[in-house]
Parts: C-alpha cells; sequence; structure tokens
C-alpha cells in the first residue's frame, strides 16, 4: 500500500512515517500543499493522508483539485480544528474521513486500513464469517445455521463489523458508524454493547470471531 | 416577522387622528351651518316685522279700509315676491289678502308661526312653507304678514348636504390616508423585526433594508447595520482567535501524544512499569485534550457566532437512541435509564451538538446516582417548544448551589471525587443558548432534575 502523508509538522511527520512503515505501509512524505498537490497530481497513490492548515495550498483545496481532475483516491483528512462544523466542512468538501489532532496513532492505523479496503469492498446483502451469516435483506442472523436473536442496534454493529472482517475497528469508528456520533462520550459506551453482541455471537461457542485488540478497538476474525 | 396591524401604535393614532379630524370638521362646518340658517330667518323675520310696522301706521292713519287697500295693492302690484297677508275678522274670518282661509286654530301662540300653503301655478299645484307674524289690531282684526321660505329652506338643506358630505369626506380620506400609513408602517418596522429575528436564527449576513430615501427608517437601518456589522466583525475576530488557540495548543499536544505512541508500540516492548506510566501520561494527555475541545466549544457558542447550517432534528428520536446507547453501561452499574417521548419533536438545530447534549445530561446522571437508582430522559412537545429533561432519583444539587451548576468549572458535593473537568453543565448551557433554548436545574424531589427548552 502506497500513502501519500502531507504534513507540514514535521516531526509529527517523522513518527507518523516510521508508525506506517511499522506496518507495512509505503509512506511519502511531503512537507507543504503545493508539494502536495503536486505528488498528489503526479503519482499513484492507495490513499492521501493530508493535515488540514498547510503552508501555500490547504487540505481542502488539495481534495478540491483532486476531485476536479478526475482522481478519486481516498483522502483522510488531519486537522488541528476540532469543531463539529470543520469536520461537516471536511467531509463536505470531498474528504472521506476526518481525524481530529491530537489522535492515536492505533486511531490513525485503523482508519487509513479501513480506506485502503473500501475502495475494493463490494456491496453485498449476504455477509458470511466463518459459519456466521447475516442475511441483511431478511434481517436474519445465524451462527453455524443456528439463528441469533440480535437487536436493530445490535444488527447494525454486526454488519459494521462482518464489512470489515479482518480489520481493527476503534471505538470511534463504531461511534460514527453505527450511532452517527461524531464526539468522544467518556463512558466505555462500545465496550458493554461489544459485550452483549459478542455473548450473542459467540455465547457457546469455542471459536470465537470477536476479539478486542489492545489499545486499539475490536476485530471479527476467525483466528484468535 | 408580521406584525398584526390593528395592534400597531401607528393604526390606534390614525384611528385617534381620523376621530380628531371629524370631530374639528364637525364643529367647524356644523356652526356654520347653524349660523347661515339663523342669518336667513334673522332677516326673514326682519322684512315680516318692518311690513308689519308699515300695516299697522297705514291703519292708525286710515284705519281698516286704508289697510284693505294697501294690502290689495301690495298683492296686486308692486308687492315683493313671496309675501303673504291677511286681514280677517276676530272670528278668524277673510277680510283681505292672498291666502283663502284663516291657516292656524284661533291665535298662534308663537312669535313667528309657520304654515303651509298651497299655491296652484301653471301646471302643478305646489306647497310652500310660510313663515308669519300675527298682530291684534286696536278694534279686534287681525292682521297676518308672512314669507315664503321656501327658498331659504332649500339652501339650508343643500348647505346641510353639503357639510355632512363634506364631513364625511374628510372622514374617509383620513381613515385611508391613517390606514396606509399605519400599514406603510407596521410594514417597515416588520421588516426591521423579521430581519434581527433572522440574523438571530442563523443569518448573521442579513442587514436591515436601506430603502434610499434618508427618512428616519433609513437612519435606523444604517445604525442598526453598523452595530450588526460590528458584531460579526467581533465573532469573527473571536472565532479566529480561537481557532489559532486551539490549532496551537493541539499541534504540540499532538507531537506528545504521537511521541508517546511511537513509544508503545516499539520493538521490544518496553517493561511493563515503563508501559504503565506511559499509557496513564496518555489518559491524561487525552483528558487534558477533551477539556480543550470543550471549551473551545463553549468559547465558540458563547463567541455569538451563529448555528452554521441548521436542518431540522428529532430530538425525541435522539433520546431514545441515546437511552438505548448508554442503557447497558446504566444497567451495569444498577441503574434503571428510561425514555419518555412526544412523536414529532423537532427542533432546528445541529444534531451532533444535541446529541452532546443529552449525552452529558446523562452521563452525569450515570455518574452521580448511586445504585439502585433511576434515570428518565423525556422529550415533550408543549407549543412552540420542545422541553427535555433528566430526571434522577440520586443526591441532587442543593437549592443555593444550583444556580451556579452551569458555569465553568463549577463542582460541588458528590462531584469533587468523580474524574471530570467541571465543563459538561457549561457546555449544555452553551450549546443551549446556541440553539436559542435555555437550561434549567430544578428539584426532583428527591434528585435532580436537568430541563433545557428549546424553540422548535
Amino acid at each position: 500500500m502506497h500513502v501519500l502523508l502531507i504534513e507540514d509538522d514535521t516531526e509529527a511527520a517523522r513518527f507518523l512515517v516510521k508508525g506506517l512503515g511499522d506496518r507495512g505501509y509505503s509512506v511519502d512524505h511531503a512537507a507543504d500543499g503545493r508539494e502536495g498537490l503536486t505528488r498528489a497530481l503526479a503519482g499513484t497513490f492507495d490513499l492521501i493522508v493530508t493535515d488540514r492548515m498547510l503552508p501555500h495550498v490547504d487540505g481542502l483545496t488539495i481534495i478540491e483539485r483532486l476531485r476536479g481532475k478526475g482522481i478519486g483516491t481516498p483522502v483522510l483528512v488531519l486537522s488541528a480544528l476540532g469543531g463539529v462544523d470543520d469536520r461537516v466542512k471536511g467531509l463536505k468538501a470531498g474528504g472521506d474521513d476526518y481525524l481530529t489532532k491530537p489522535f492515536a496513532l492505533a486511531e490513525l492505523l485503523a482508519r487509513i486500513e479501513a480506506l485502503c479496503r473500501r475502495a475494493s469492498a463490494p456491496q453485498s446483502t449476504r455477509l458470511k464469517v466463518e459459519d456466521l451469516e447475516f442475511d441483511l435483506l431478511a434481517r436474519r442472523v445465524t451462527r453455524a445455521g443456528r439463528e441469533v436473536e440480535l437487536t436493530t442496534r445490535e444488527m447494525k454493529l454486526l454488519e459494521f463489523l462482518m464489512r470489515r472482517a479482518g480489520q481493527v475497528v476503534t471505538r470511534t469508528m463504531l461511534l460514527e458508524g453505527v450511532w452517527d456520533l461524531h464526539f468522544d462520550p467518556q463512558s466505555n459506551l462500545i465496550d458493554v454493547h461489544i459485550s452483549r453482541l459478542r455473548q450473542a455471537i459467540d455465547g457457546g461457542t469455542d471459536q470465537p470471531l470477536i476479539h478486542t485488540v489492545r489499545g486499539s478497538g475490536y476485530v471479527l476474525r476467525s483466528d484468535g | 416577522m408580521r406584525l398584526d396591524l390593528f395592534n400597531t401604535s401607528a393604526f390606534r393614532l390614525s384611528v385617534g387622528y381620523t376621530l380628531l379630524v371629524t370631530l374639528a370638521l364637525g364643529v367647524t362646518l356644523g356652526s356654520t351651518y347653524l349660523l347661515t340658517e339663523s342669518l336667513i330667518t334673522d332677516e326673514v323675520d326682519l322684512i315680516i316685522g318692518s311690513e308689519l310696522k308699515s300695516l299697522q301706521d297705514r291703519f292708525s292713519r286710515s284705519g281698516l279700509a286704508g289697510v284693505t287697500d294697501e294690502i290689495n295693492l301690495r298683492i296686486d302690484s308692486w308687492g315683493r315676491i313671496g309675501a303673504v297677508y291677511m286681514l280677517a275678522d276676530s272670528n278668524f274670518e277673510r277680510i283681505a289678502g292672498n291666502v283663502t282661509h284663516w291657516p292656524f286654530d284661533g291665535m298662534p301662540t308663537e312669535a313667528r308661526p309657520e304654515f303651509e300653503i298651497e299655491t296652484i301655478e301653471p301646471g302643478r299645484r305646489a306647497v310652500h312653507p310660510v313663515r308669519a307674524a300675527v298682530r291684534t289690531l286696536p278694534g279686534g282684526d287681525l292682521l297676518l304678514v308672512g314669507t315664503d321660505i321656501s327658498q331659504g329652506r332649500r339652501f339650508a338643506e343643500k348647505f346641510r348636504m353639503a357639510t355632512l358630505g363634506g364631513i364625511g369626506l374628510s372622514a374617509l380620506v383620513a381613515a385611508l390616508a391613517g390606514f396606509w400609513f399605519s400599514y406603510r408602517l407596521a410594514r417597515r418596522v416588520g421588516e426591521v423585526a423579521s430581519t434581527c429575528q433572522r440574523i438571530i436564527a442563523g443569518e448573521p449576513g442579513r442587514r436591515l433594508p436601506v430603502g434610499g430615501t434618508n427618512d428616519e427608517f433609513d437612519a435606523l437601518a444604517v445604525s442598526v447595520n453598523h452595530v450588526l456589522d460590528r458584531l460579526e466583525e467581533q465573532a469573527g475576530t473571536l472565532r479566529a482567535t480561537f481557532e489559532s488557540t486551539a490549532h496551537d495548543l493541539r499541534a504540540p499536544l499532538h507531537r506528545l501524544r504521537t511521541r508517546m505512541d511511537a513509544l508503545l508500540l516499539r520493538s521490544p516492548p518496553l517493561e511493563t512499569p515503563v508501559r504503565e506510566s506511559i499509557e496513564s501520561a496518555l489518559h491524561e494527555v487525552d483528558r487534558l485534550q477533551r477539556t480543550l475541545s470543550t471549551l473551545l466549544q463553549i468559547a465558540l457558542a458563547e463567541s455569538g457566532t451563529p448555528l452554521a447550517a441548521p436542518a431540522a432534528v428529532d430530538v425525541g428520536q435522539l433520546a431514545a437512541e441515546l437511552v438505548e446507547l448508554f442503557e447497558p453501561v446504566a444497567g451495569a452499574q444498577g441503574l434503571r435509564l428510561d425514555c419518555r417521548n412526544d412523536s414529532a419533536a423537532v427542533v432546528r438545530g445541529n444534531r451532533q451538538l444535541l446529541a452532546q447534549l443529552l449525552t452529558n445530561l446523562i452521563e452525569n446522571a450515570v455518574k452521580y446516582v448511586p445504585s439502585g437508582g433511576r434515570i428518565e430522559v423525556a422529550v415533550r412537545r408543549l407549543g412552540d417548544r420542545v422541553r427535555l429533561s433528566v430526571s434522577d432519583d440520586g443526591p441532587g444539587i442543593a437549592a443555593a448551589d444550583r444556580a451556579r451548576a452551569g458555569q465553568p468549572f463549577v463542582r460541588f458535593g458528590a462531584a469533587a471525587k468523580h474524574e471530570g473537568s467541571g465543563l459538561g453543565l457549561s457546555l449544555v448551557a452553551a450549546i443551549a443558548r446556541l440553539h436559542r433554548g435555555r437550561l434549567e436545574l430544578e428539584s426532583n424531589e428527591p434528585g435532580l432534575r436537568v430541563v433545557v427548552e428549546l424553540p422548535a
């Protein structure tokens, strides 16, 4: 996976390049908006991560130029502007995701992974991970052929996890994707919901599918 | 904003003005009419009086025969137009004159009695009013002298019609002018009021219309627009200051966090005590960042910057979703969390901010209500307002402290031992104000009820 990181804060950028590199991404770094835009237009990247406030050309303008040229590479916007309106503006401008600084590296990695895979994920109405099956049209979930009773919200939560099977999903991603809440409540709300879902899906089996990833979030996959 | 025309001071003023104009005109024209009418009558009376006197003189000089001659002479030849004479004996029988029979029942009591005579004119019969005077001559005969007053009557009638018509027309014109005047005034004041409301409702760029006529309304609009420009400029400056502050504080926090993250991801892994202290430091960084975000959000909400792009938000549904989100956490702490909602409790606003408001209230309740307690979230539609409340049966807040509860960093009683910034309720108050609503804390007897009222 080839990622372009446009970030004028060189120290922060150094850690990000290293963090992403450790996870197997090859990262190009551009230190200002003009350089970033030139590289983004010239190269082929799987993902662009850009700061919003940049010297010369700002992050939202870069997205606008790219989209104007018909380049649909997913863009993740990093910003020190954390207001509700700022987020909306960032996403409206064509950003695919928006992360407010400071953020945990794990959060950034999870979101980058989600964006890279999203481009290739087909939109199916039947989801299947091992012996867990979810018929979205019939709203029916079965584990090893046995029907599992779930609430509407639990189904939404499960669908979110199954569509990202094998990827780490953070608590904030779940709050945004399942509850449409773009701020962090203080309580561990998600953990309790996940443990309820886990009870329903994995309870009574010796092969758990929902796993906790320490310091990051959750992942739905077959192996431990 | 549409003003009720009939309830404006301009309308009341024009009604009063119309009444005054009508009254003044009525008094002026009415007294002119009465004066003219009495002048006409006086002149008739003067003629009758002088003629009576000359006939009485004639009687004293040449007796009844002389008067009879004089009357006949006057009737036949040079008498004035419309003159009426009659000489009658004491039994009211006619001796001479141009009236065929005595017009009264005996002697009239009034000084100037009036009666009607019929005249035969070529082709038609006519009735003429006559004003007269009667004198008893020495010897008992009666002398009547009168004047046809039909012309005077006609004149007075026309004059009266003209007067009444004039008053009526003036009143109508005054009323129409007043109506138009108050309509225009109400419209311009209404424009000012509705523009101000739209500015408050989230269109800060709006300005009062200036007609270009340099009238007092233009002067008012120009001044108000100046004030609005200043306010918008100040809000903009504040916003820019907050944003650069946010940026300047977040950037070092971000570097700090990234470094600590990198340490944790290092291989080989750090020793457990080192890792644990880094993790707890990270936790503090996150808290700091959250406090900073909340403070900035409050500052932005209070800076007078109106809500950007407000949309219809079903607060009832939002509350239900949040209660569902919090229910497992509340349940795990032995709390009962319920939701009671009215359908169609829709307000115009920002869904994320309203969700944050409700989240803070529910989080507070979950934090402070001891195990076994009850929390109820209710959304009610009350006329043109939506009332959301979070009630609990927990320790509550003393009445004396409740008023201070919405201020930043104010914490008391049970709150002091919990982790928290002391900004939760301030943010709730700020978001409520941003939505033109207000926050109130009440006693739930026992417990606390936090109420937020928002315009629907």
